[in-house]
């Protein structure tokens, strides 16, 4: 008996000891451990980084309603109760740090980084093809420094973190200037590393001349007008860009990538998590594609009003009314820049073009100042307008001509908080364009998210 | 069946405790079975050894009235040489010449020594013990006399289950234990209650008690991997709840549920105990001599509850008028809100009303009346118990249950069948076979979502949908285009709920196996040697539908969608035991070591299509197939235990245990963990000086210690795992992989470290029995995600950390108060538990929740787990200087009199996000059940009445129901609103403001939102007739006839205004429970049924 009991006892102990049976690696998913060692892994872990572009926290949602529905150009509409709410109360001002497209936006922007991080360090110690090597370390700095431009701008005041951050370690916030200095650091690296092109299937990566019109945006930011100059001609001159004929022909599944394209985020619909939701977003009706049309990023009257008769680009960007099943002409303003059909809704192919030629020309002309080259660049792009040109003596300022033609060149394409904020007139512009928001509530940061407030009890609130 | 029909004719048997006698020997049956066993096996083998003279004995056993004790053990001192009474109590023995001492016993009865000199004709008159006491519980791993039980184990007995008209067993004993909470979540058909013992004390692992269903663990955490086929394309991720694994098991087959709640009953199952487990034990063979057929069915009729109070159509134009008109006022100058309001008239759709509110035509839909119809339920169940017969015995049971909902097309249908054998293949070693296969068929509908999933709630729709809108066409077709979900100005967008119902096919088929073959080989008397294999088979089919003849909201096409997912979870398990059980003098020992092997395999398949040209198809192969993925996962877990119960005297108990568990689910540092209990008990009534005390029948004292942990975590928790984020450029796919989880080679289980206090009294022989715990539970080490800066990339990670106390007492108290022709019981279960956290990461940093609707919940130290979290309403402006008198509300734009006044609970002179805080939770104070049963000859009744006090529920509806916008259908309760300093209302509500964010911004998250969920409900009311054969027509062939009608959920009491006051949405977090954001609302139903036995 005593004997039998040993025996099984030592049995037990026995399995209980075996490593096997309990070790079990995962089936369905890669691990970690074992990652980051091949050339594929890296390129895998760098086109994640572009994919964080989709995001809703990025270009999917939160950027537009940051960067363009905070603006004068776009307001919520009379729809503001459930999640149009948070829309409405950033176009108004009134969000709070708990607002969950500012969480959003914070949280998948850094997610893009801390990936981008992650590649950076993991690839110094692996034997790769040097030149593959080289691309994916430009492609991760522009990307890296394209999520920090934003977070910059919206939220001033933010960590600045380079390396995979370690759950534990101190995090401190920088101001807005070291985050430039930074950025202009890691762009001109970027630049120097990427291609000025790709073969047609990897169109859609970062080229020389998307980390150069970044870099040029954070120089002018920064106010390093001659150095931004000097970048801005390098585009010009030697990256090969080119504007598209008709200023519709920008637009549209079709037209994606174009000449004058310098950088988008490349969506895809179809069902497999990479379609984009601008077409169902800013549409006002269920006629004008498949699925919902919520009405979003509504452009303001006074936007409209600013569009002469004659510009070309107003039919291209903007829609005033639709037909209805009825067949009867319906009133509406919205957003065209993305219209498309997708099969289904919030599930369509249009990209979303972060970059192109039109703003480096006028980019060009603001750093040069006013001069004829720049009045030239900036007729360049009212030419294709169908607008006559303008010169010193038409009425207003330089500054408020450029940033004029910037507002209805570039309109919908999340640019307008960030040139409102760059030419400091965000809080006059309220004034008169958006009957709702109330200049005095105008305030030029968005609020840190209360989440890494609670989470960082050393970071400090933005106030103004 | 004359054994039967002589008892039942005994008149006696009503009027006598035989009756209970008799359930209790169902409930032997395994236990008695081992002992018939050991008497077979003396005629059946050849032993090879000369055989002693023997001699016949035979004889009576009876109580003290003389009424025989069928199922009593006979057994010859010292041997295994024994005998079970037959139903008239006689039973016949063969005994060696040499030995002359029977040893007598019977559950509930005095173990009593016959010296049998020369007698061959015995009677023995049993005197009743300390009645239930002698009951066996099924603890884990074995069995042991109740008496003996030192830890806190609730058992429920089969006359708590049966006859009750439920799908899933958990259903049956809502209300009746104490310490044991049932909440009764959904009344979808199939749907699965949660159960919490004694609290919650996880905040991230799984928080459901792990279930051991004839030793097979079957837990119902579902969590880590999604095995019921998730919709992968559902808005706003508005999950269906999953469907119950519990439900596949027939409630008819099952013998005995013991719920064990403290920590020296659960220790033995280690890493699992944490939460508690419940024991359930199917039927076996009879011990009588003849089979015994049981046949019963019942059919309930089911209707809603309870219907909500919603405005009208004129309560709610008045609203949206009043909605329309203040912002307008008070935003636009001039403005009076006798301007036109029509469409256009004002230059803003916030400021007007739609077309069909200002002209309004009469129609007053009542939406809920149009989405509930009458449902049913149906149960056929047919058993046999065999008797024993060539040393086997076998029980078997075809069952059929079927319950249509009240949401139309929502069915469950059951079918199940099992077959427990049990064979003693020769004297030492004996079989035991379980089968147990089922079929579950879900057809269900989407009724629990908000409007805007999608699919949209039907429930929800109904809710806020417009009463002035038509629900059909003039030609009898459903109304949806007709202006329906668009009547402009920012009115209700919510989809016609009726054409959600036939839109939406979506079937959950499930075949789910128990199978198990246990042998034990007696190596000697006392000493068994047991191997058990054991496997759990689960295969899940769904296939969803969601018809083009669905128009979304204001949509106008349909957006068809199919996906069909398939997995099938595979656990097995062995397990090897020796048990050693010595009962010797004044001592008894039993003594367990056994070690376990399981593992779990999990595969999911699923594809998705979309674009069907037509709803004829309803497969993916009618659309276009755009997605399919698999997933593979596993756990193990390699387990030594070993437990020791002694008792002395059965005086002077003690158990210990230890178990050590080695599971894959942790990291590569930290796999096995060690979990010891022990526990000691003092029987004081067999003390001397209480033994002359004639009113005290029995006086247990008992203390307990133990730990336990929690193991439901997700299978690869501890990797750090990369997830696809693919990419396309131009339009060519590219693969990418992003890490989405952290390695954490440190993570281990959760400790739940537990004390218990008990006492048991019984006085006046039982007639008035109290079981009294208290407990304290401190849960260490949590498995939680842990909220980290997102500089990281990730926003939460896996950790051990922080700290949950639970403590309590629960009470149960049972009393006989009248006895006789006309007997009266009542059973009372009473519950209190406080769950405080104690302790979170090292600098103690809250935990903030998303549950479905944004920030609500918070985990903080010195609160609840999942705390609702938001401002606190202070009432209402009154007047301009009660806002400029109030506290400055920086998130207030612009308040008027009539909108929130909220508190500044800082106390810094101003309302900001830092005035947010703890608004209510979930768990109540107190919970309590009151049973009363009555019987007269024949006839029983009995009535339940169950209460929850102290719960709140955060009643997310409000968002939309509740929020003063009049952008919806509202809540009557907005009838008593604000309207103007003379009018306050009733002063809990604020004014109608459709721009309530540009003003008052009076729907934040807060107060107004957490609701009172305490009630009093009158869960079960059952009288029951009962017929003695002998006095009916139907004759000798019927053993017993019960006809039954029980009423279920008959009434509630309580506060709340949604439909459920126990709902809860987000049943797999334990950080955002209690939401109610569109439910399947619960049913009255009344049954009948009946029971025969032939």
């Amino acid at each position: 008996m005593k004997k039998l009991i040993t025996y099984l006892l030592i049995g037990i102990t026995a399995i209980s000891c075996s490593g096997d049976f309990t070790d079990l690696a995962p089936i369905s998913s890669r691990n970690e451990a074992q990652f980051y060692n091949t050339a594929n892994d890296f390129v895998a872990a760098i086109n994640a980084s572009y994919a964080g572009l989709q995001d809703n926290g990025v270009y999917g949602r939160a950027y537009w309603t940051m960067f363009e529905m905070r603006s004068d150009n776009t307001d919520q509409g009379p729809d503001a109760t459930g999640l149009a709410a948070q829309y409405a109360e950033i176009n108004r001002f009134t969000e709070d740090p708990l607002n969950q497209q500012i969480t959003s936006a914070w949280i998948s922007s850094y997610k893009v980084i801390a990936n981008c991080n992650v590649i950076l360090q993991r690839i110094e110690s692996v034997e790769i093809d040097e030149s593959l090597k080289r691309r994916i370390v430009g492609e991760a700095l522009f990307l890296r420094s394209l999520m920090y431009y934003h977070l910059a701008v919206a939220y001033g005041n933010i960590p600045l973190v380079l390396e995979p951050f370690i759950p534990g370690d101190e995090l401190v916030q920088v101001d807005a200037t070291t985050v430039y200095d930074q950025l202009i650091t890691d762009l001109e690296t970027s630049e120097e590393n990427l291609p000025i092109s790709y073969p047609a299937s990897d169109i859609g990566r970062a080229t020389k001349g998307a980390s150069a019109t970044l870099l040029s945006k954070v120089l002018l930011t920064k106010g390093q007008n001659a150095i931004a100059e000097v970048v801005l001609r390098r585009i010009i001159d030697n990256y090969g860009y080119g504007m598209v004929e008709n200023y519709k022909d920008i637009w549209g599944v079709s037209n994606e990538n174009n000449l004058e394209s310098i950088f988008e985020v490349q969506f895809q619909g179809g069902g497999i998590g990479q379609g984009s939701a601008f077409t169902n977003e800013f549409s006002p009706s269920s006629f004008l594609q498949t699925g919902f049309g919520f009405g979003r990023n509504r452009p303001t009257q006074a936007l409209i009003n600013s569009f002469d008769s004659e510009d070309e680009r107003f039919g291209a960007s903007i829609g005033t009314s639709y037909i209805n099943e009825q067949g009867e002409e319906t009133l509406a303003d919205f957003v065209r820049k993305y219209e498309s059909d997708p099969s289904t809704e919030n599930d369509s192919d249009i990209n979303f073009i972060v970059f192109r030629y039109a703003d480096v020309l006028l980019m060009l002309a603001e750093a040069i100042g006013e001069s004829n080259e720049s009045y030239q660049l900036i007729n360049d792009v009212r030419e294709r307008a169908g607008l006559p040109e303008i010169g010193s003596s038409t009425p207003g300022t330089f500054n408020e001509k450029i940033l004029e033609e910037r507002q209805l060149e570039l309109a919908f394409e999340n640019h307008r908080w960030a040139d409102l904020k760059r030419f400091n007139s965000e809080k006059e512009v309220f004034e008169v364009a958006e009957p709702l928001v109330n200049p005095a509530v105008v305030r030029e940061l968005f609020f840190i998210p209360q989440r890494e407030m609670d989470i960082n009890p050393n970071f400090v609130q933005n106030t103004n | 069946m004359k054994n039967f029909n002589l008892m039942f004719k005994n008149k006696a048997f009503w009027n006598s405790k035989s009756f209970i006698f008799v359930l209790l020997v169902l409930s032997a049956i395994p236990f008695s079975f081992a002992a018939s066993v050991s008497n077979n096996i003396e005629k059946d083998i050849k032993i090879d050894y000369i055989i002693p003279e023997q001699r016949q004995i035979s004889g009576t056993v009876t109580d003290t009235d003389g009424v025989p004790l069928p199922g009593a053990t006979v057994r010859v001192k010292g041997t295994n040489i024994g005998a079970i009474t037959n139903f008239d109590g006689n039973f016949d023995l063969t005994i060696p010449e040499d030995e002359d001492i029977l040893v007598v016993s019977f559950i509930g009865f005095v173990t009593k020594e016959i010296a049998l000199n020369d007698e061959t004709v015995i009677n023995i008159v049993l005197r009743a013990d300390a009645a239930a006491l002698d009951e066996i519980v099924v603890i884990g791993y074995g069995t042991l006399s109740k008496k003996r039980v030192t830890g806190s184990v609730s058992s429920i007995s089969p006359e708590q289950i049966v006859d009750m008209p439920v799908a899933s067993v958990e259903n049956a004993i809502i209300g009746q234990v104490a310490g044991v909470q049932v909440q009764q979540v959904s009344g979808e058909p199939g749907s699965s209650p949660n159960i919490k013992i004694r609290g919650s004390g996880s905040i991230s692992a799984g928080g459901d008690p792990l279930f051991v269903v004839d030793g097979i663990p079957i837990s119902k955490n579902l969590t880590s991997v999604d095995i019921q086929g998730d919709l992968a394309r559902r808005g706003g991720s508005f999950q269906a709840p999953p469907v119950n694994p519990l439900a596949t098991i027939n409630p008819n087959d099952i013998v005995s549920i013991e719920i064990l709640k403290d920590a020296s009953s659960t220790a033995i199952y280690g890493s699992r105990g944490g939460n508690g487990v419940v024991l359930i034990t199917t039927k076996n063979g009879t011990p009588s001599e003849e089979g015994v057929f049981n046949f019963n069915s019942f059919y309930s009729s089911q209707k809603v509850a309870n219907k909500l109070d919603l405005m009208n159509s004129e309560e709610l134009i008045a609203y949206t008028r009043d909605a329309r008109n203040n912002p307008y006022v008070q935003d636009v100058p001039g403005a009076s809100a006798d301007d036109p309001i029509g469409p256009g008239e004002r230059g803003n759709g916030n400021y007007e009303i739609p077309e069909s509110f200002l002209n309004w035509d009469g129609t007053d839909t009542d939406w809920q009346d149009l989405i509930f119809r009458t449902g049913s339920m149906q149960s056929y169940n047919l058993s046999y118990a065999s008797p024993m017969q060539n040393n086997t015995s076998y029980y078997v049971s075809g069952g059929y249950f079927t319950q249509e909902g009240i949401v139309p097309d929502s069915q469950f249908d059951r079918y199940t069948l099992m077959l427990n054998l049990d064979s003693q293949l020769s004297d030492k070693l004996n079989l035991d076979l379980r089968i147990a296969p089922s079929i579950t068929e879900n057809q269900r509908e989407p009724a629990s979502a908000p409007y805007f999933a999608r699919p949209p709630g039907i429930v929800y729709s109904a809710l806020v949908h417009s009463p002035t809108v038509k629900p059909y066409n003039e030609d009898g077709s459903i109304n949806q285009t007709n202006n329906q979900s668009h009547l402009g100005a920012g009115t209700t967008t919510a989809s016609n709920p009726l054409a959600i119902i036939p839109a939406i096919d979506d079937n959950l088929f499930q075949f789910q196996t128990r199978t198990s073959l246990g042998l034990s080989y007696d190596i000697t008397p006392d000493l068994t040697f047991k191997t058990f294999g054991g496997s759990y088979i689960n295969i899940y089919n769904r296939d969803f539908y969601r018809a083009n003849s669905l128009l979304y909201r204001n949509s106008t096409e349909g957006e068809s969608y199919a996906q069909a997912s398939s997995s099938t979870q595979n656990s097995w398990l062995w397990e090897n035991t020796i048990n050693w059980t010595k009962e010797q003098d004044d001592h008894f020992v039993d003594a367990i070591v056994g070690y376990s092997m399981q593992k779990d395999n999990v595969s999911v398949k699923q594809v998705q299509a979309d674009n069907f040209p037509d709803d004829l198809v309803t497969t993916l192969s009618g659309g276009q197939v755009f997605a399919g993925s698999s997933l593979k996962e596993q756990w193990s877990l390699l387990s030594a235990f070993f437990r020791v119960n002694y008792s002395y005297q059965d005086k002077y108990l003690f158990t210990g245990t230890i178990r050590s568990d080695k599971s894959s689910r942790f990291g590569a540092n930290n796999q096995t963990g060690y979990f010891p209990s022990f526990s000691a008990g003092w029987r004081v009534n067999e003390e001397d000086f209480l033994s002359s005390v004639d009113a005290v029948s029995e006086l247990k004292l008992k203390f307990s210690w133990g730990q336990t942990g929690n193991f439901e975590i997700p299978n690869y928790g501890a990797i750090g795992l990369l997830s696809p984020l693919n990419y396309n450029f131009n339009g060519s796919q590219v693969n990418g992989l992003l890490q989405s989880t952290i390695r954490n080679p440190e993570l281990t289980w959760e400790k739940a470290t537990q004390t218990n206090f008990g006492v048991e009294l019984g006085l006046f022989n039982n007639r008035l029995f109290l079981l009294a715990d208290y407990y304290r539970t401190v849960n260490s080490d949590l498995l939680l995600f842990v909220g980290i800066p997102s500089v990281s990339g990730f926003e939460t990670t896996l950790q051990n950390i922080g700290k949950v106390e639970n403590k309590g007492f629960e009470v149960a108290l049972r009393t006989r108060n009248i006895v006789g022709d006309f007997t009266w019981e009542t059973n009372l279960n009473f519950s209190a538990n406080k769950n405080e956290v104690l302790a979170l990461n090292a600098n103690n940093e809250p935990i903030f929740s998303r549950g479905s609707a944004g920030i609500r919940h918070i985990t903080r130290v010195g609160d609840p787990i999942g705390s609702y979290f938001g401002y606190v309403v202070d009432g209402i402006y009154q007047s301009q200087e009660d806002i400029a008198n109030s506290p400055e509300d920086t998130e207030a734009p612009d308040p008027a009199p009539g909108d929130f006044k909220f508190l500044d609970v800082n106390g810094d002179g101003k309302i900001t996000p830092d005035d947010r805080t703890v608004t209510g939770s979930y768990f109540p104070d107190f919970t309590w059940g009151i049973t009363n049963t009555f019987t007269y000859k024949n006839i029983d009744f009995s009535f339940l009445i169950q209460g929850v006090e102290g719960n709140e529920i955060l009643n997310l509806t409000s968002r939309h129901l509740k929020n003063g916008e009049a952008n919806f259908n509202s809540y009557a309760v907005f009838n008593e609103r604000w309207r103007s300093p003379s009018e306050p209302g009733n002063g809990n509500i604020p004014r109608a403001d459709r721009e309530s964010g540009s003003h008052g911004n009076n729907n934040r998250p807060s107060s107004f939102q957490v609701e009172d969920g305490s009630f009093i409900r009158l869960r079960n009311v059952t009288i029951g007739y009962s017929l003695d054969t002998q006095d009916t027509f139907l004759g000798e062939t019927f053993d017993r006839f019960r006809v039954y009608l029980t009423a279920i959920n008959l009434a509630t009491l309580t506060d709340y205004l949604g439909y459920n006051p126990e709902v809860s949405n987000n049943t797999t977090s334990s950080l955002t429970p209690g939401e109610d954001y569109g439910t399947y609302p619960l049913t009255t139903s009344l049954t009948l049924g009946f029971n025969l036995n032939f």
